[in-house]
């Protein structure tokens, strides 16, 4: 590369490039978790890496195929894989088999404080503490999306046609059904746990509001919904999807249902493709198709800040340290960028 | 759908006892030199030669998208965008459906998911087909019709098994369904897999190749839920609105009837050849550059479907003609 090439690269850095490291890895970046002061990153060639500022990222050899869904268990992180395989792993690399589904892939998984989930195909499978031994719950199609709400009580479950909510008492878990037609994908409770919300199939998210099931419809996207994080304390659903970050209110007692919402982050014709909330703040961090990173206050007066410029693919993944001093962003060609987010640091 | 870095997927159907599972074996057993994935219900063989087998549950979805027909295979959109997070580039990628699965869904997966769309391209439809069986099959279900309809690659196989013309009967009972698949005559499978797999078979250009193959035929005895094929040629340019009005509102209207269709199009006052093909109510077309130099600038158009006699086709074609 001649050096005025190189120069003009250098200056269009962002100040985060600048101060942060890459790392190319060669492979998709598939999910990314926090703990402490690590962030662990599993990737499209099985390993799982733990990435933390100023040292090299530890790789774990986890899956043969791809680390297709991961998060985090006490120190831990909980993974499944297209090799069958549920797995437990620590930062220091020791691998605790927790179930191998021999050719099923394992698509979700999810945990709350010592209970861990995952699902292959249509079965939900919950170990408790000190039991060996699964709970099942059955469903009439392939789970899609698993999410506890905060207390650990009730957990969401989306396939075709809605999504179950099975709610724990006295150690037995009942459903209930939230119908919608269509395929529902990635599900989530908003903070509150009033509502749950999942992204479909078709361009669109939906809701429902959980004590009388009143619907909630999202519409207008030009793409599908892969990737929504709450933001703030109103709070709002920040989704991916168009070529803005798409932040819906869901405050008071209608929560979004027929007003507009809010959008920030323009990516101009790139589509936005990951969405993470910054901490504790109004603002959120938005991936692009083209591996741009836009931080932005969710508010459509205020500029929003380029944290990282264009890599030519898109974002996969976004963590932020739990002390919100690291950030990591990954994409679908394996190039990730560890970055403190404030010049002092 | 014409990115070089899409992986190309070849959709292996057939009726129950045809021999997919004998194509299926050669293709995991030989030695190819290539890595495949190979998508299967229930097979329970492992792949060899660093093939890669995933198992799955037929999961057939309607998308909410006002197109009443609509379907696509929801664990295929699953499972395709698991593959393409791979590290490994796949060569191919071959989903075999279960033998009394309507290839529609499946197809139409490819038209509908955009990440689908992006990242992988359908290469063709084959259909291994029963040379003992076939005729009985296609009488007593519908689905073997649909997989003989929707084929790009019919492999006739057994056919060590049938007489002569027996076999010439199966053909013509086949071409009377599907005018433009490509027919081979195997024995255990045994056709070469680059005939099989790596075709481009619903690459928009390839429907520059249509060469209809029909036989004169009286339809008379025919029931009207028996799918046959109809095919249009026309060498007066068309008006290209009075074609859009007619076959917009064709697929709309009888789009559920309508399994496959594909053309050129000669268009007054364009240079360029249009070409489209469609799958059910959905439909890909695109300009395909100039017309040949020295050769006739006709439209042909191709239908595959049921009760094709009741659609006035052959009067909404001619209405298209340019005045």
């Amino acid at each position: 590369m001649n050096a005025d090439l190189e120069k003009l690269q250098e200056s269009n850095k962002t100040e985060l490039e600048r101060r942060g490291s890459i790392f190319n890895i060669g492979a998709p970046a598939t999910e990314a978790v926090t703990i402490r002061d690590q962030i662990a990153v599993g990737f499209g060639d099985g390993t799982v890496r733990f990435f933390q500022s100023g040292s090299d990222p530890k790789t774990v050899k986890a899956h043969k195929g791809v680390v297709l869904s991961m998060t985090n268990y006490e120190d831990h992180v909980l993974t499944g894989g297209d090799d069958g395989r549920f797995l437990k792993i620590s930062s220091d690399g020791n691998i605790d088999e927790i179930f191998n589904f021999g050719s099923k892939w394992v698509d979700c998984v999810a945990s709350h404080k010592d209970t861990k989930v995952c699902s292959s195909g249509k079965t939900v499978y919950i170990w408790t503490k000190n039991k060996d031994k699964p709970q099942t719950l059955e469903h009439q199609s392939t789970v899609a999306g698993l999410a506890f709400d905060n207390k650990g009580k009730r957990l969401a479950v989306s396939r075709y046609g809605g999504v179950t909510v099975w709610k724990l008492n006295n150690n037995k878990w009942t459903a209930s059904n939230f119908t919608w037609k269509g395929s529902h994908g990635t599900v989530t409770f908003s903070p509150d746990t009033k509502y749950i919300v999942t992204a479909m199939q078709e361009n669109q998210i939906h809701g429902w509001r959980i004590n009388d099931k009143a619907d909630l419809a999202m519409r207008g996207y030009p793409s599908k919904i892969k990737s929504f994080t709450w933001v703030g304390d109103t709070p709002y659903l920040v989704t991916s999807g168009s070529s803005d970050a798409v932040c819906w209110p869901f405050d008071g007692k209608e929560g979004p249902m027929g007003r507009k919402p809010i959008v920030v982050a323009n990516g101009g014709k790139e589509l936005a493709t990951f969405v993470k909330a910054l901490n504790g703040e109004k603002a959120v961090f938005t991936g692009f198709t083209d591996g741009s990173v836009l931080l932005a206050e969710i508010d459509e007066s205020k500029k929003p800040i380029m944290i990282r410029s264009s890599t030519g693919s898109e974002v996969s993944t976004i963590a932020i340290s739990s002390d919100n001093s690291q950030i990591l962003i990954g994409d679908m060609k394996g190039s990730i960028l560890l970055s403190s987010l404030w010049a002092d640091n | 759908m014409e990115n070089t870095s899409q992986v190309p997927v070849t959709v292996l159907t057939g009726f129950l006892g045809a021999g997919k599972t004998t194509l299926l074996n050669r293709i995991l057993t030989e030695q190819h030199g290539r890595k495949y994935a190979v998508i299967v219900n229930e097979f329970g063989e492992q792949g060899i030669d660093n093939d890669l087998v995933v198992d799955a549950d037929e999961e057939v979805f309607e998308m909410n998208n006002g197109c009443i027909c609509c379907t696509v295979r929801g664990d295929l959109i699953r499972i395709l965008s698991g593959l393409m997070k791979r590290a490994d580039k796949l060569d191919a990628i071959i989903v075999e459906t279960t033998g009394l699965a309507d290839p529609a869904p499946v197809a139409q997966t490819f038209f509908v998911d955009q990440d689908v769309a992006d990242r992988t391209k359908l290469d063709a439809i084959v259909t291994v087909a029963d040379a003992v069986h076939l005729s009985s099959q296609l009488v007593d279900h519908h689905e073997a019709e649909e997989q003989i309809a929707f084929a790009d690659v019919i492999l006739l196989n057994k056919v060590e098994l049938v007489e002569d013309n027996d076999i010439v009967k199966v053909n013509d009972r086949i071409r009377k369904i599907n005018p433009f698949a490509k027919i081979i005559k195997t024995t255990r499978c045994d056709a070469p897999l680059d005939e099989i797999v790596g075709l481009n078979a619903f690459s928009l250009d390839r429907v520059l190749d249509i060469e209809p193959d029909f036989l004169e035929s009286d339809h008379d005895h025919e029931h009207d839920d028996d799918v046959t094929s109809l095919s249009f040629v026309s060498d007066t340019p068309l008006d290209m609105d009075k074609f859009q009005d007619w076959f917009g509102n064709l697929l709309r209207t009888k789009g559920q009837d309508i399994l496959r269709s594909k053309g050129i199009l000669n268009f007054k006052g364009e240079e360029e050849r249009y070409v489209f093909q469609g799958v059910h109510m959905l439909m890909d077309a695109s300009p395909m550059g100039p017309w040949p130099k020295g050769k006739d600038r006709s439209s042909r158009v191709v239908f595959i479907g049921r009760d094709l006699d009741n659609m006035n086709l052959k009067e909404g074609f001619e209405n298209c003609k340019s005045a």
